[in-house]
């Protein structure tokens, strides 16, 4: 039972850090699915940087501040060149993916994974079997607890959703919607970064080419099917890893009785599913093609 | 100006302020001078700047070029949070509160002090004590959805309140309420004048003017031509001279006079009595919907309309006028109850089917359901007919664009070229290829829904010219309007709607007092 | 006129604007970005015999961007260009499969259909649940294009595997020579007149059918055909099909002809290129022909690169993505530049 949680907790706490990325942006009204680019950036930098200068915590000062000048860059793009958020999503997306490849090849001539010596601090013998797991695990519940409290009980939280519900009212008593993007921004690169070192340096201590496979478009359903909620996205991000868990599950006990690179579909089906419920539920929009479009007023 | 003269500092003080959006200038070097702890109202047609005059003195737009003085201090213009801190607050005309925050969250998100964090029963604690303090009785955890449009005003205005303000601008505040919501309204901005604060109404009918302001400026064209002079020096007929000017478009009968500016009751010359034997254009038994988003469900609603009458709706904004318009237009499902058009059941028929028996609508919402703004002009024209055919018939558009070319001048819509956006036109001319499109030979049962909100008065008398010979040529109209004046002034029959049922059904000569007792529910 | 020639000098300077982002990250990961964009340049436009390169990369991706463009002319995000271009392979695979043998006349045609059914189903889902629910097309799009990955897997390492396959990547075995529609050089004439079909084709649906007014309006929006008593329905669906159909033929003719093979993981941005091509060219069918032509030139170009300079061909995929990331942005100090009425 242990293993499975262990793996659980392995495969989900990441991306319920890029989930809470997902959440505070959707707060402030941008649809962020350049979430894949920052988080494969962050796991990428954290390597690199172990790698490179021998330090966890230099390498995560560098994973941060890569990710928040992705934020940076995406805001200017959405908000000053007003480009469509889901287009721009997608190409920053394309230059994590890509640049992250292109910095591994020119740094070791090949393409091949890079390993690191060592990865984040683990949280040791007192936990027993739970001691592989790296101390950003444990931290997960306070930083998803410290997103609520920003988002649901700050004047700051009030302002952000104002911005993303309904701008002009924001403008009306003076907040800038435009500023407030770029806060909400930042603090979400902050989260892909930890993410993306999480997924990279939290177990496995690796960085392969393309190793999010997905997991910050799944992130961003996540924020959907929890309706922008710290704590229900955070869930549902841990119930896409309980469904990759059961796949894996499934091939140990079935062996080659089933496929196993249809069971490892399972995780975006479970995706699939989750976003059809939560508009089920929410009674969703059958007309309006947004684009995910930013709203000024 | 007698009435300021006595006041050295204005409380609010505009100097040549000037607006341009793009090309359009919407104030030209406008200057008015607001005396403290008085009630000023500044009028004008749709279209005049009002809504930008407000704006700029709340700071929400930088002027290109003139100052704003608050209580002789310079405030840094297009700065709303330097606006608000000098004590000037607005209400706006539609509200602008996050409809998902609950009414304390609302208070809060505009407050300033007291702390980083709160927990949910503090912030309750606090903003229920403060809504108290004005009088509003609603429930601080309700949200502001869900909220009825009067109590969602009063909130607004407790918000505007939060931070300790001198001056309260509302803009158009009296466009959503009943008669009986703006004597409530106007008796609490009496009462916030006896506590010292100035307040600045944006009306625009003259009879709300002379009942609770103090002084009057007026402005058209985006220009100051009066004002601000004591109400007591003026009557309502100069008034109403002020505001249309000169150079109106094309004569407007007196009765249309008095309905544009509210300048008093509307006598309904214009005797006209439909034909009770014709077979009704438009007969509903009994029709129910369910509840939904859009507004609240229709129960057990009768109407018949005939050839040759105009049905007028009035009711208190929210209050099934959708749902009524939307069951017409076969777009939301009916619980029970039957539609015909002419005699035949079109319960059963989707809108085209509608449609095509000749059902015509005006939509409420001219820029989102009326017009695809970033299409053509040709486009949004031609979409009707294009509907009734089948989905891979070929069409020629330089055909297409040479025939919208022709109704849209015949409907004098003034544009450059058939290929320009719909977005390009001004509000009225909208609407013009709104009706080219939709007032066609074939109409029959036209629903009109807010057919002139917005619009100057020149489009305004356009648009009620048109609803008048559609009734010539025999059509049936029902308009949906939140305007009582227009109502009365154009309308054969008016039914009164409350929650999604009719509660009342009056003939001219019609009574403004009975008719708004009606949309509150009290009893006559 | 100006109206149409502002919108692509706009999107000239932004690709030149993703172009420098490009440049400045080849040069903090170590290369020299003239070297890069003069090797880009050079194996996109200037090698012998670059227009017929071009042009084998770009009829694919011409006839899955035109696809592309429809569903987001009609206001739908369809981003599963990827995942419909491998059904469709797939589907026709299986088709040449179990007809293997048959004569080439019944064949071919039948894998096309199979291709095209493919593409259109994958896109059938997601159109579903978008129109009957609301569900959100962009999610389930593009979890559409990862599971679509992982059929390719499966079918290349399971049903359809080559048993004499090398084992390094895994692919099914190849298509009998009879069946191919162009060697692995990859331009015949075959392709050509599909490519010419499918552009004049999807003209006249855009340009000269209620279909293509009416569904550019709801593209625009949606509300007001709905008013007008528009089926929604009809029209949104009818445009998620014929995009993964087209997206389904291109696949089918990439399998067909140059790959003649199925291969796990096969062109991985194929999908991804072709949104890009439909929004350079701002959904127009004309336009999306020149435009593929250039992302052809491109794409060709990252076979030309490691060969010529030793880059990585992941620098093709960096100038595409600083691309996306601007084409669709808007800059009012452009447009004025241009003296384009601005709206308010």
């Amino acid at each position: 039972m242990d293993d499975i949680i262990i793996a659980i907790l392995r495969s989900g706490t990441p991306l319920v850090y890029v989930t809470l990325a997902g959440v505070i942006a959707q707060r402030a009204g941008v649809w962020h699915l350049g979430l894949e680019g920052l988080m494969i950036t962050g796991a990428c930098a954290t390597i690199l940087g172990i790698y490179l200068s021998g330090s966890v915590v230099l390498a995560l000062i560098v994973a941060i501040a890569a990710c928040v000048v992705g934020s940076i860059l995406f805001w200017f793009v959405i908000e000053k060149l007003k480009a469509n958020p889901i287009i721009a999503g997608l190409g920053l997306t394309g230059l994590g993916l890509g640049g992250t490849a292109l910095a591994v090849q020119s740094i070791f001539g090949t393409q091949a994974a890079v390993n690191a010596p060592f990865g984040l601090p683990r949280l040791g013998p007192a936990f027993g079997s739970y001691g592989v797991l790296s101390v950003f695990v444990l931290l997960m519940p306070v930083f998803v607890f410290a997103m609520w409290v920003l988002l649901r009980r700050t004047r700051f939280g009030l302002k952000l959703a104002a911005c993303g519900e309904h701008p002009f009212a924001a403008r009306s008593v003076g907040v800038n919607p435009s500023a407030m993007r770029l806060a909400a921004l930042m603090i979400g690169g902050v989260f892909c970064a930890i993410g993306g070192a999480e997924l990279a340096a939290g177990s496995l201590q690796i960085f392969a080419q393309n190793m999010t496979s997905g997991r910050g478009f799944m992130a961003f359903a996540a924020v959907i099917f929890g309706a922008a909620h710290p704590v229900g996205a955070a869930f549902a991000a841990l119930f896409f890893a309980v469904v990759g868990a059961i796949g894996i599950r499934a091939q140990l006990i079935f062996g080659d009785n089933v496929p196993h690179d249809l069971l490892l579909g399972l995780p975006y089906i479970a995706t699939i599913f989750g976003i059809w419920l939560s508009t089920r539920l929410r009674g969703g929009n059958k007309t309006a093609a947004s684009f995910g479009e930013l709203r000024d007023y | 100006m007698p009435a300021t003269r006595d006041h050295p500092q204005p409380a609010l003080r505009c100097r040549d302020i000037s607006v341009n959006f793009g090309d359009v200038t919407a104030l030209s070097e406008v200057s008015a001078d607001f005396a403290p702890g008085m009630i000023h109202a500044v009028v004008g047609q749709n279209g005049a700047g009002k809504t930008t005059f407000a704006r700029v003195a709340a700071g929400l737009i930088r002027p290109d070029a003139g100052e704003v003085i608050v209580a002789g201090n310079a405030v840094r213009t297009g700065n709303v949070n330097d606006v608000r801190q000098a004590g000037v607050e607005l209400v706006h005309q539609s509200f602008a509160l996050p409809p998902s925050f609950t009414v304390a969250e609302a208070m809060e998100f505009g407050a300033s002090g007291s702390g980083f964090l709160y927990s949910r029963r503090k912030l309750e604690q606090r903003w229920q004590a403060h809504l108290e303090s004005l009088d509003v009785k609603v429930d601080d955890r309700a949200r502001v959805r869900d909220l009825p449009v009067e109590i969602q005003q009063s909130v607004e205005i407790a918000r505007a309140l939060v931070a300790d303000a001198k001056i309260l601008i509302l803009d158009e505040p009296t466009a959503v309420l009943s008669p009986s919501g703006i004597a409530n309204l106007f008796e609490r901005i009496e009462k916030l004048k006896q506590r010292g604060v100035t307040i600045i109404l944006i009306l625009h009918k003259i009879r709300e003017v002379l009942s609770v302001a103090d002084t009057v400026t007026v402005l058209r064209g985006g220009m100051r031509v009066e004002g601000p002079i004591d109400c007591a020096g003026i009557n309502a007929g100069q008034l109403a001279e002020l505001i249309i000017g000169s150079a109106a478009p094309r004569e407007i009968n007196a009765d249309d006079r008095v309905a544009l500016t509210g300048a008093g009751t509307v006598a309904h010359a214009e005797s006209h009595s439909a034909d009770t034997t014709a077979i009704p254009m438009l007969e509903m038994q009994s029709v129910s919907t369910h509840r939904d988003a859009e507004g609240p469900a229709l129960e057990d609603v009768s109407l018949v309309i005939r050839p040759h009458e105009i049905v007028g709706v009035a009711g208190v904004e929210g209050n099934g006028q959708r749902s009524l318009v939307r069951a017409l237009s076969a777009l939301s499902d009916l619980a029970g109850g039957t539609i015909s058009f002419e005699g035949t059941d079109v319960t059963r028929k989707p809108l085209s089917g509608r449609r095509a028996a000749g059902l015509r609508v005006i939509p409420f919402e001219r820029n989102v359901e009326g017009l695809s703004l970033s299409s053509a002009l040709w486009e949004n024209w031609s979409v009707r007919e294009l509907l009734q055919k089948s989905l891979l018939a070929l069409i020629k558009p330089a055909e297409l664009r040479k025939r919208c070319a022709q109704a849209l001048t015949s409907w004098s819509v003034v544009y450059n070229d058939v290929s320009q956006p719909a977005g390009a036109l001004s509000g009225g001319n909208a609407q013009k290829v709104i009706l080219a499109r939709e007032m066609d030979d074939d109409a029959r049962l036209i629903l009109a829904a807010q057919p002139t909100r917005g619009l100057d008065i020149g489009a305004t008398t356009f648009v009620w010219q048109s609803l008048r010979s559609a009734r010539e040529r025999g059509c049936g109209i029902l308009l949906i309007s939140s305007d009582l004046d227009e109502i009365f002034d154009i309308c054969d029959r008016v039914i009164v709607v409350l929650s999604g049922r009719i509660v009342g059904d009056f003939s001219a000569p019609y009574d403004i007092a009975e008719v708004g007792a009606a949309m509150t529910g009290a009893v006559r | 006129m100006r109206d149409r020639i502002v919108p692509v000098l706009r999107g000239l300077i932004f690709i030149v604007i993703g172009l420098v982002l490009c440049g400045v990250i080849f040069t903090i990961a170590g290369y020299s970005a003239p070297l890069m964009f003069q090797s880009i340049a050079e194996g996109a436009f200037l090698r012998p015999r670059a227009f017929e390169h071009a042009l084998r990369w770009g009829l694919p991706l011409f006839i899955t961007a035109v696809g592309v463009g429809i569903s987001f002319r009609a206001g739908y995000f369809n981003i599963g260009a990827q995942g419909q271009f491998y059904v469709g392979a797939i589907f026709a695979a299986f088709a040449a499969e179990w007809l293997n043998g048959a004569p080439a006349v019944l064949v071919i045609p039948a894998c096309f259909a199979a291709g095209m059914l493919g593409g259109a189903l994958w896109a059938f889902w997601p159109g579903l649940l978008r129109l009957k629910s609301g569900t959100d097309e962009v999610i389930t799009t593009l979890m559409g294009n990862f599971l679509a990955g992982l059929l390719l897997i499966y079918v290349t390492s399971g049903p359809l595997k080559d048993p004499s396959g090398s084992g390094q990547q895994a692919s099914s075995r190849p298509l009998d020579a009879a069946y191919r529609i162009s060697d692995s050089y990859g331009l015949s004439p075959t392709i050509v007149a599909i490519a010419l079909c499918v552009g004049t084709a999807m003209w006249i649906l855009v340009n000269r059918t209620a279909f293509g007014v009416l569904a550019g309006l709801a593209g625009r929006n949606a509300r007001m055909i709905e008013w007008q008593g528009a089926q929604l329905y009809r029209l949104g669906l009818s445009s998620f099909l014929i995009s993964g159909a087209l997206a389904g033929l291109a696949g089918t003719l990439e399998f067909m002809g140059p790959n003649g093979r199925l291969a796990s993981g096969f062109l991985p941005t194929h999908g991804f290129t072709a949104i890009l091509i439909a929004l350079v060219a701002n959904l127009s069918v004309v336009g999306t022909a020149f435009v593929s032509l250039f992302f052809g030139g491109l794409a060709s170009a990252a076979l030309f690169m490691p060969i010529m300079a030793g880059l990585p061909a992941a620098a093709i995929d960096i100038v595409n993505a600083a691309i996306a990331l601007f084409i669709t942005a808007k800059s009012n100090a452009i447009d004025r530049l241009f003296g384009s009425r601005g709206r308010k």
